[in-house]
């Protein structure tokens, strides 16, 4: 098997106002990305606020000081680059990937922002009509909304129930002295993290220091959010959605420092990992119920959880999936995965992290991720905890955690009634 | 058959692509290119479908095979360690392939509920009227799928048949990755050379068909309701020019002008998001699906039923402008600039290599040469942008699809061609 170090040569330092920086150094192709990611995210909100901290990843390209409205995609496209960004419940992220000369640009463009956001009020209204479409768009999307449901049931009375874009009443509440506010909260260095990967020069440092070092850290401390209380109770939802059942079953799961998070990782390979999975053979190319099944492990700072998804062939029956689900999972706690099960799942698990530490951005984006949850290699370490489990463990494991009826939630997207 | 061969650095990878130049364009039974594909994984004269599974799996490749429009084949992700057993699993399926019948029959069903599946989703549903609107009866105007009926009526001779005459209409295969070269080169020329020309399953191949021209008076306007709940989906376009057109470049430059280039800079998602608010999703291109067929001008705006007519009307105000008036010089070299700048992150890895490699032969273009693509952006002047906008952009012609959500269909529903 091949080593699952992260490609390239990995430098952290931090600066005086308390950012970190992470290089990822690797010449694979003359391009550099940059990831800066503030410690902000959905969970941080208060209910009257659900989405400020989407709303103000859109705003943060609607003009600052230097780059006015529409200037960052402007620059980005002139100097050939790309850029985006994203947010969860507990972190933004904001990214560009440039040729490894003009990298640089990145670094001011994110100063700008940081430091002298405009916020300008007919700005802050459009792009509010914005996300109201972008709010309709994922209700109309079958998946997007089942899951949307399902993690608010999964997560109920926690902020990693509400959805991370909020809801028309709550951005409907949302202004510029909101959004400025929480900018000022939360868009400092000292909540900040910079990771830059690619083919860097000898200059990187300097450059990098040059952008932020004179900035104060000048943000209030991140405010602490307890991890959802464990979810006790099997609980269903129906929703109803054009003529396709889709079935998407949540089982809360440890974070990613537990140590059960790595054998969990494992088994939902084992019940979902390709083709030759047990949930693939057995709705798809065996059972023949279903046009696709698939399963994974889910991941948040503070909980993750397994879920399964299904989407039913037309005339099937969900509920002869439930009981065949149920029973795929059973079988994982009654009996031992076979030797040849085991090493196979593992080999895919080993030749996905390859696969998705192809790209430089991939790099980058994992590395911050990592980071932002305090452990830069976490992510190989749990891969390298999985090769080493045993069937024993998987069974021990399977056991605590594959039971939907010591606390699950099961959600069904159910064709319209006529 | 043409093999292309590339060693390139970064992760332990080698990606295999193989290419029967038979897709979907000229296929005499809808779907059949499809399931052609499809069917290369399930069964060969040396193992049936699951040990095929165990065996790439067991070993952490991605194996996958497909069938488009423009070709089927097969496409092998692999450990680089396992270059040599990827090169023979893609022999093995090209040409051994038993085309079982039963599996056949599964992958048609397979078929026909992934259309099904689609028909939940609005924007898919509006896309697939909009390309009939543009293509039909060229079968870039149906589903990849055909339809229920016709994967009904599919058998697996009819598929074997198929792949058969491809391989003979045309072979190629990429290989890229971290591998040994020569060895690489050699195990090439022991399983393949004379291979396409004999199966174990004899047709004559004969000339590959052309594929029905595109309605030549299309109806100007389609509605149709969706089953979405919330939003409406508007297709605004015409056909363009296939791959290989000489004016294939400056329409791709116009592209990024309208909405192809980095984050929200094209003209359509600027006027449409950034100044108005009207959607989240506005995008444009004018080169979207070019092949061997003609790609298609294709302008989209996901937004709310009420501001649908506002959003059309900014669209075409916009394809206004950009057919009359000249192109800043600042935007044209900022849009020229960004495909230079692109050109470093489509080669980045062995499998954009690999894909890379492969259409380039199919369309038998020196795609995979960084040179003389460079050379050709820096030859493009506004100009001949400007010229080529006018030639393949008629505001006055333009085709509109408008999908509106089923549940204001009393409130919406008008006087034209609805369906």
């Amino acid at each position: 098997m091949p080593a699952l170090a992260t490609p390239g040569d990995v430098e952290r330092f931090e600066l005086a106002n308390g950012l970190e920086v992470c290089w990822v150094r690797n010449r694979q192709a003359p391009i550099v990305t940059t990831v800066l990611v503030y410690r902000v995210g959905a969970r941080d909100e208060l209910p009257a606020e659900s989405g400020a901290a989407h709303f103000l990843e859109h705003m943060m390209f609607k003009g600052a000081a230097l780059y006015g409205p529409g200037e960052i995609d402007r620059r980005t496209q002139s100097l050939g680059g790309s850029n985006n960004a994203f947010t969860s419940h507990d972190l933004t992220a904001y990214y560009f990937s440039f040729s490894a000369d003009r990298w640089p640009e990145a670094l001011a463009i994110e100063r700008d922002r940081m430091i002298a956001l405009a916020l300008d009020a007919d700005e802050v209204d459009s792009e509010r009509q914005v996300i109201l479409e972008e709010l309709a768009m994922y209700r109309d999307e079958p998946w997007d909304a089942l899951e949307l449901d399902v993690q608010a049931a999964l997560f109920a009375g926690h902020p990693y129930a509400r959805p991370v874009l909020g809801d028309e009443a709550s951005l409907a509440g949302i202004d510029r002295a909101a959004l400025a506010a929480f900018h000022r909260r939360f868009y400092g260095p000292a909540n900040a993290l910079l990771v830059v990967a690619g083919d860097l020069g000898a200059e990187a440092r300097s450059r990098v220091e040059s952008a932020f070092g004179d900035l104060p850290a000048a943000t209030a401390a991140r405010p602490v959010v307890a991890a959802p209380a464990a979810l006790v109770e099997a609980r269903r939802l129906e929703r109803r959605h054009g003529e396709i059942s889709r079935l998407l079953w949540a089982l809360p799961a440890p974070p990613a420092e537990h140590p059960d998070h790595a054998p969990l990782r494992l088994l939902t390979t084992i019940l979902g990992g390709g083709r030759t999975s047990r949930l693939h053979r057995a709705f798809v190319d065996v059972g023949q119920l279903c046009l696709q099944a698939s399963c994974s492990l889910a991941e948040a700072e503070l909980a993750a959880h397994v879920a399964c998804s299904m989407e039913l062939l037309p005339g099937t029956e969900a509920a002869e999936v439930e009981a065949r689900l149920d029973a795929e999972l059973a079988a994982l706690r009654d009996l031992a995965v076979g030797d040849e099960e085991l090493e196979r799942s593992k080999q895919i698990l080993v030749a996905d992290w390859v696969f998705q530490q192809e790209r430089i951005h991939q790099q980058a984006i994992t590395a911050a991720l990592a980071l932002a949850q305090g452990d830069l290699e976490q992510p190989e370490r749990v891969v390298a905890r999985a090769l080493e489990c045993d069937a024993g463990e998987l069974l021990r494991v399977a056991r605590r955690y594959l039971d939907p009826d010591r606390g699950s939630v099961r959600g069904l997207s159910l064709p319209e009634e006529a | 058959m043409k093999v292309r061969l590339r060693r390139s650095e970064g992760a332990p990878i080698v990606a295999v692509r193989l290419l029967f130049s038979g897709g979907a364009r000229v296929e005499s039974h809808p779907g059949q290119a499809l399931l052609a594909g499809r069917l290369l994984t399930e069964g060969t004269l040396r193992r049936g479908w699951e040990q095929i599974a165990a065996d790439a799996e067991g070993r952490g490749a991605i194996l996958t095979s497909f069938g488009g429009y423009e070709a089927h084949g097969l496409a092998i992700d692999a450990l680089a360690a396992d270059w040599e057993r990827a090169l023979d699993w893609a022999a093995e399926l090209a040409f051994e392939s038993t085309f079982p019948e039963d599996r056949l029959r599964w992958l048609a069903r397979q078929a026909a509920a992934e259309l099904e599946s689609q028909a939940d989703q609005a924007d898919l549903v509006t896309a697939r009227a909009f390309a009939e609107q543009l293509y039909a009866p060229h079968p870039r105007g149906r589903a990849l799928q055909g339809d229920a009926a016709s994967l009904a009526t599919l058998d697996s001779a009819r598929c074997r048949e198929f792949h058969e005459s491809a391989r003979r209409w045309g072979l190629t295969l990429s290989v890229a990755g971290v591998f040994p070269e020569e060895a690489v080169a050699q195990r090439i020329g022991e399983l393949f050379p004379g291979r396409s020309e004999s199966g174990i399953f004899e047709t004559p191949a004969g000339e590959m068909p052309t594929p029905p021209a595109p309605a030549a008076a299309p109806s100007p306007r389609v509605e149709l309701f969706t089953r979405a709940e919330d939003q409406a989906h508007l297709f605004l376009g015409a056909r363009t020019v296939s791959r290989g057109h000489p004016d294939y470049t400056a329409l791709e430059l116009a592209a990024v002008l309208l909405g192809t280039g980095s984050g929200l800079t094209g003209r359509i998602p600027q006027r449409i998001r950034e100044r108005e608010g009207l959607a989240y999703a506005a995008t444009a291109d004018t080169v979207a699906g070019a092949g061997l067929d003609e790609g298609r001008l294709s302008c989209y705006v996901g937004t709310a039923p009420e501001t649908l007519d506002q959003a059309e009307s900014a669209v075409r105000d916009e394809l206004v402008r950009f057919v009359s008036e000249p192109i800043p010089a600042e935007e044209f070299e900022s849009a020229r600039s960004y495909l230079v700048g692109r050109e470093p992150f489509r080669r980045e890895t062995a499998r954009q290599w690999a894909d890379l490699m492969a259409v380039s032969a199919l369309y038998e273009l020196p795609l995979d040469d960084p040179a003389e693509r460079l050379e050709s952006l820096e030859g493009i002047t506004a100009e001949a942008v400007e010229a080529a906008v006018r030639r393949w952009i008629d505001p006055e012609r333009l085709l509109v699809t408008r999908g509106l959500p089923t549940s204001r269909a009393s409130s919406l529903r008008r006087g034209s061609a609805t369906r």
